[in-house]
């Protein structure tokens, strides 16, 4: 006979307890334990949980040190590394992210010569590779052009290739500084056609013809949320700075610059800066104020307020960004009221939307450049829709001019009525922007760059028709970065 | 005798007539048929007879008529039929009836689907497999062979020889193949210890050092070599950290630093300690 309840616990048998599996006279008092526990007090789980924790180090702590059950047949292998001091924070990162600029293993290819600051604007230099000087090397590091997935390290000293789509916008860049006006230029393309090496060609051209350099490397760095920012107070609607980041882009501005800012002179005076900077100062002296992330932000806005102020002197400026559709969508960052803040609302990104919507001149005319990227790119439909359609207009421009083609089969794309996605502000910026498409290379640009890597030592094979039609052809057409991968980074070397 | 009758002999009695189709001077050979074909032709000849020069259209400078016979297959067999007047053998397998001509014989061993990779770089490509992706190891290995290329040259330790006749180590970093398996050769043992069972008496058995084939001894270092690797700490992170630590410990191979040389002199060791055992009466004839 049994009683309704237990007769020891005192408990009464509930769904919560599996009485019926255990003989209630039997069932162990430990088993018990917790559960009563529990049930106390339903509504709170402080106790329990203190409890439940403090059993489990106790638990931990008398861990047996003699002998284990081995379960398996086979041992697990002893696998400890060995000690040593562990990697600092962020090393690890800089070992995978450095970028090595040289090879001394690799062959001097005597036939190369440097750029010269018209090289990259003379057609008759159309599939031929130039090394970059060391200066500008130099300059171009201090900017954060070079990517580590580029391959520099693999020969003696950098060098490119000048393809016909360097030629058309290194032009297109020098006549609008020509004219004093603003070109505003979007690079897109396939996956690894060459989009960032495009703009890293902008920038030589630009930093060899002593132009002013504003490079913002990685558009995600500024809104995946991974760098401080802050509001602005007095801006409606509110907008925020990166002050950590904009003082790191004021020195980079520096180091790169150097030689042209110490030659350009300020305009007007700056009283809201702490140090006193009158008129007829270096632009290299108002960029050195930036000390501290404190006072960046100030010190960009006198520094941009120099560069387009109104009738000035200045030599042409040229703003470059890779990873354009990171930065036309909504970013990582939260507004104090935890809605998401609209990348153009971040004050330095809205400087670069509002100067390639073409909102800013700058003085001395020149060029603002934006790379879109095939790898790290969230969606951005309007960003992709608008280059769609500025490209398509560009071709029926084209066939117009020329008369000859018809230009009826080009078709400018109309949005999708049933999508809600498209962004607004992202299409008055890229309203009349031009696109240039990378393809990929044609045989001839191909053979000028595998004959350059035959003579480093890093392609060994004999390079004639056959051999570049061959890697022409795996690489899709020619797509530089497929032809690297076909070439260089094969296990057949 | 008879002569052998065959398509040849025939063609050979052919060659009379083709004389005059031969690609001498071009225009000689068209005029010499155009005057012939027009002879049967009435309203051709008062044509002939209406031209105020006495030579045929085609000599005359300035006009050029095509041929009669500008069909590209009648003109080839015309070649051919000169060919076999000259004595050569106008249907060579090499040149005829192939869009892009026979491959060379026997093929190189690159132009081979399976063997296009240089055989110790397959090898180990394969060693590095996990879960059998061999597209990630080979990636892997093309990591390994651009951190040869690109490291500077290895400072040999003579205490520590490489194989003899090694290329001079400023070679090694241009052909990052030879590096690979340079090391691998040189730290590969040259025995391994097999062990007979019950043989030594007591239960206990007999170590007999046998002979390793070529890809054994490279099997064995290699997987040294990965046992050490797979013990390192790596510097950086990320998927090339892997074949940057291979890569740096052939490097150690190459320089005389590993702990690999250890382990080879060790199997040596117990191999030459062991020889005796050779001549075991369980053991003779068994390897």
């Amino acid at each position: 006979m049994s009683a309704p309840n237990c007769l020891r616990c005192l408990v009464r048998p509930s769904a919560g307890i599996p009485v019926a599996s255990v003989p209630r006279a039997r069932a162990p008092l430990a088993n018990l334990a917790p559960i009563t526990a529990a049930r106390s007090a339903p509504f709170s789980t402080t106790a329990a949980n203190a409890k439940a924790k403090a059993s489990s180090q106790k638990e931990a702590a008398s861990a047996r040190g003699g002998k284990k059950l081995q379960l398996g047949k086979f041992k697990k292998k002893d696998r400890t590394a060995d000690k040593g001091r562990p990697p600092l924070p962020g090393e690890r990162k800089a070992y995978r992210k450095r970028i090595t600029l040289s090879n001394d293993n690799a062959i001097p290819v005597p036939w190369l010569t440097d750029l010269g600051p018209t090289d990259l604007a003379a057609s008759e230099n159309v599939a031929k590779v130039k090394s970059l000087p060391e200066e500008l090397q130099d300059q171009l590091r201090a900017s954060e052009a070079f990517k580590p997935t580029q391959r520099w390290g693999m020969f003696r000293k950098p060098a490119v290739l000048v393809r016909k789509e360097t030629v058309d916008l290194a032009n297109q860049m020098q006549d609008s500084a020509n004219k004093k006006q603003m070109l505003r230029l979007v690079v897109t393309g396939d996956k690894v056609a060459g989009k960032s090496m495009m703009v890293l060609q902008a920038m030589a051209h630009a930093f060899l013809n002593d132009w002013i350099v504003i490079h913002l490397p990685e558009a995600q760095d500024l809104t995946t949320a991974c760098t401080e920012y802050a509001p602005i107070p007095g801006t409606d609607p509110v907008q925020y700075m990166q002050p950590v980041y904009v003082l790191k882009l004021i020195q980079a501005l520096r180091r790169a610059n150097e030689k042209v800012l110490s030659k350009t002179y300020t305009t007007q005076a700056h009283p809201q800066l702490p140090q006193n900077i009158g008129a007829n100062t270096p632009l290299l002296t108002l960029a050195n104020l930036a000390k501290e992330p404190d006072n960046a932000w100030a010190v960009f806005q006198a520094l941009w307020n120099e560069l387009t102020a109104k009738g000035a002197n200045r030599p042409p400026v040229l703003l470059s960004l890779d990873g354009l559709a990171h930065a036309m969508r909504l970013s990582d960052y939260r507004s104090p009221a935890f809605e998401l803040i609209h990348s153009h609302d971040l004050s330095l990104l809205r400087l670069f939307a509002n100067t390639l919507g073409g909102g800013v001149q700058f003085p001395g005319g020149g060029a603002v450049v934006a790379a879109t990227s095939r790898n790290n790119a969230p969606r951005a439909p309007s960003m992709e829709l608008a280059l769609a359609q500025r490209e398509a207009e560009q071709r029926l421009r084209a066939a117009n001019n020329n008369n000859n083609s018809a230009p009826g089969d080009i078709e400018v794309p109309q949005k999708d009525p049933f999508f809600r996605g498209y962004d607004e502000r992202v299409e008055a910026v890229l309203r009349s922007v031009q696109v240039l498409r990378v393809g990929g290379l044609d045989k001839l640009e191909a053979r000028a760059l595998m004959e350059y890597w035959a003579a480093s030592g890093m392609l060994r094979a004999t390079v004639d028709e056959r051999t570049v039609t061959e890697k022409w052809a795996l690489a899709g057409n020619g797509v530089v970065g497929e032809m690297e991968r076909a070439s260089l980074m094969t296990m057949r070397v | 005798m008879p002569p052998r009758l065959n398509i040849w002999s025939a063609c050979r009695a052919l060659s009379l007539r083709t004389r005059a189709f031969a690609q001498g001077p071009p225009p000689a050979a068209p005029a010499l048929l155009a005057r012939r074909g027009l002879a049967d032709n009435t309203t051709s000849r008062s044509l002939d007879s209406n031209n105020s020069s006495a030579l045929p259209p085609s000599m005359l400078p300035g006009s050029s008529q095509p041929p009669a016979y500008t069909s590209k297959e009648n003109e080839e067999a015309l070649n051919q039929l000169k060919m076999i007047e000259y004595g050569l053998n106008p249907l060579d397998p090499s040149v005829e009836g192939h869009k892009f001509g026979l491959p060379e014989l026997p093929l190189p061993s690159q132009k081979h689907a399976k063997h296009r990779y240089d055989s110790v770089v397959s090898q180990v490509t394969r060693l590095l497999m996990q879960d059998g992706k061999l597209a990630k190891a080979q990636r892997d290995m093309a990591i390994i062979l651009n951190y040869l290329r690109t490291s500077p040259p290895p400072r040999l330790d003579p205490s520590r020889p490489l194989l003899p006749g090694a290329p001079p180590a400023h070679h090694l970093p241009l052909d990052p193949a030879l590096y690979l398996a340079l090391a691998i050769d040189s730290v590969a043992p040259l025995v391994k210890l097999r062990g007979f069972k019950g043989l030594a008496g007591g239960g206990k058995s007999l170590e007999v050092p046998v002979p390793l084939r070529a890809r054994q001894r490279r099997r064995m270092a290699f997987m040294w070599i990965l046992d050490v690797v797979r013990k390192k700490k790596s510097k950086g992170s990320g998927r090339t950290m892997f074949p940057h630590r291979v890569a740096e410990e052939i490097v150690a191979v190459v320089e005389g630093r590993s702990s690999v040389w250890d382990k080879r002199t060790q199997v040596h060791k117990l191999g030459t300690a062991n020889r005796a055992n050779l001549t075991h009466q369980g053991v003779k004839g068994m390897i």
